[in-house]
């Protein structure tokens, strides 16, 4: 066999795609010689190659890769360059990119909203918080509202008995008090010096059985030495009790009076 | 049955896709869905049977008959149709098989020569209708031993070396070439035949 037949023997597996790079660059140095018949031979085994096609099993395309390209066809037609079509025939299918592009929206979207969401749970939050300190202030206003009805009612009852408590020291104001039988009692005063340190005022109610003295509230003056102080749970019985006493006793009051009384009224 | 999809193509037939081909040059857009009809089962059938994905093989095929619209001007009427068609096809497939990149595939788009495929067609090429003609591969490919079968279309389907089919099979570099060889010279004599 010459060199020739060598090389012929070749010119199928080189249209096949087969040849190893040693054997095709043989081959190819050949053929650029400008040999005649082992072009001929090329061109036939191409063509025989090409009937190996037939082997692959029969399969039927998508209507869709139809519609597709007749689509892009129709409209390079029109007058759009292949460029411009280009976007149709990328390696990433259209529906992958509208996919892409709503997912990317619907991010956008997302974070927007949960930044509004965000920011509306904080103005909600500020405003219960402004709505409670509010309704706190509210309470607290009409608690003090009710307390001084309360207290006016007491004051104004014509079934109330006034009760004055003169100083023991002259120099100190007067207090007085009202007791009604069902409202309570009420003790106030003006000018009266404040305890100071850790004292508090703290009012007494005298039995007439000659018993023990009975603990009441304990109240402090304000800065103008004003105060108004109500027991809503006196004894029943007024005319239980002989006197009323007000005495200066540690900071939570005392079981028993700590000190003498400073302010002193009978009560029947 | 496979072969009922390929429907009988003569002369007449063959130079009825030159005719489709030349009115793409006209943006013949009738043309280009008669060529897409009569051709696109094929082609769809070689490249999935390359690439074994479904949605990848429309990729390339919609690619290969872009490749027809766009750059019709490039095909030389004289050649026979469908065996450059196919070779086309072929080519496109391997090279998404070998996972070229992205921009080596394009770069190759702007200046890729359409393959070289005979411009004169053996004699025995018009003694068989299509029809006939894919009966024989068929035939012919599948009466050979196992070996020498999976040997042929390790090559054609999925673009393997003489080496690296040795490698594969676990047989001598020898015998794998005797094998493509002598396979595709049976089936040039099977298709000279006329009855």
């Amino acid at each position: 066999m010459n060199t020739h037949d060598q090389f012929r023997e070749l010119l199928e597996a080189y249209a096949l795609g087969s040849l190893d790079s040693a054997d095709r660059a043989l081959l190819e140095t050949h053929l650029a010689s400008d040999c005649a018949e082992c072009a001929k031979g090329l061109e036939e085994a191409r063509w025989l190659v090409s009937q190996l096609a037939y082997l692959a099993p029969n399969a039927e395309p998508s209507a869709i890769l139809r519609g597709r390209l007749l689509q892009t066809v129709r409209a390079e037609a029109a007058g759009g360059s292949p460029q411009q079509q280009a976007v149709h025939t990328t390696a990433v299918p259209w529906w992958l990119w509208a996919g892409v592009a709503a997912l990317l929206l619907f991010s956008v979207y997302s974070a927007w909203n949960e930044q509004r969401l965000r920011r509306t749970v904080a103005n909600l939050q500020q405003h219960a918080e402004t709505q409670r300190a509010e309704r706190k202030r509210l309470e607290g206003e009409l608690s003090a509202a009710i307390a001084q009805a309360h207290e006016a009612m007491i004051w104004s009852d014509p079934k109330s008995k006034k009760i004055m408590l003169p100083p023991k020291d002259p120099k100190m104001p007067q207090l007085e008090a009202m007791w009604h039988p069902e409202m309570g009692l009420v003790v106030r005063g003006w000018k009266v010096p404040n305890p100071g340190g850790n004292r508090v005022l703290q009012l007494w109610l005298i039995p007439k059985a000659g018993g023990k003295p009975m603990p009441s509230m304990t109240f402090w003056p304000d800065a103008n030495g004003k105060f108004s102080a109500m027991v809503e749970n006196p004894p029943d019985a007024l005319s239980d009790t002989q006197a009323l006493a007000v005495t200066e006793e540690p900071m939570g009051g005392s079981p028993q009076p700590t000190s003498a009384p400073m302010w002193v009224g009978g009560v029947s | 049955m496979f072969l009922a999809v390929f429907s009988p193509k003569g002369d007449d037939e063959v130079s009825l896709d030159a005719t489709l081909m030349q009115q793409l040059l006209r943006r013949d857009v009738s043309a280009f869905e008669e060529l897409y009809e009569r051709h696109s089962r094929i082609v769809y059938s070689l490249v999935l049977r390359i690439l074994r994905q479904g949605s990848t093989a429309e990729e390339v095929v919609q690619d290969v008959f872009l490749q027809l619209w766009r750059n019709s001007a490039r095909y030389d009427t004289s050649r026979p149709f469908v065996p450059w068609l196919l070779t086309l096809a072929r080519n496109r497939a391997l090279d998404h098989l070998r996972l070229k990149s992205e921009r080596q595939r394009r770069r190759e788009e702007q200046t890729e020569e359409f393959p070289q495929i005979a411009s004169a067609v053996p004699e025995y090429e018009k003694a068989l209708d299509e029809k006939r003609r894919a009966e024989r591969v068929r035939t012919l490919i599948g009466s050979l031993p196992s070996a020498q079968r999976k040997a042929i279309e390790l090559a054609y389907f999925d673009g393997l070396s003489h080496s690296e089919i040795a490698a594969a099979l676990n047989e001598p570099l020898g015998t794998v070439k005797s094998w493509i060889r002598n396979g595709l010279m049976r089936l040039k004599e099977s298709l000279q035949a006329t009855s």
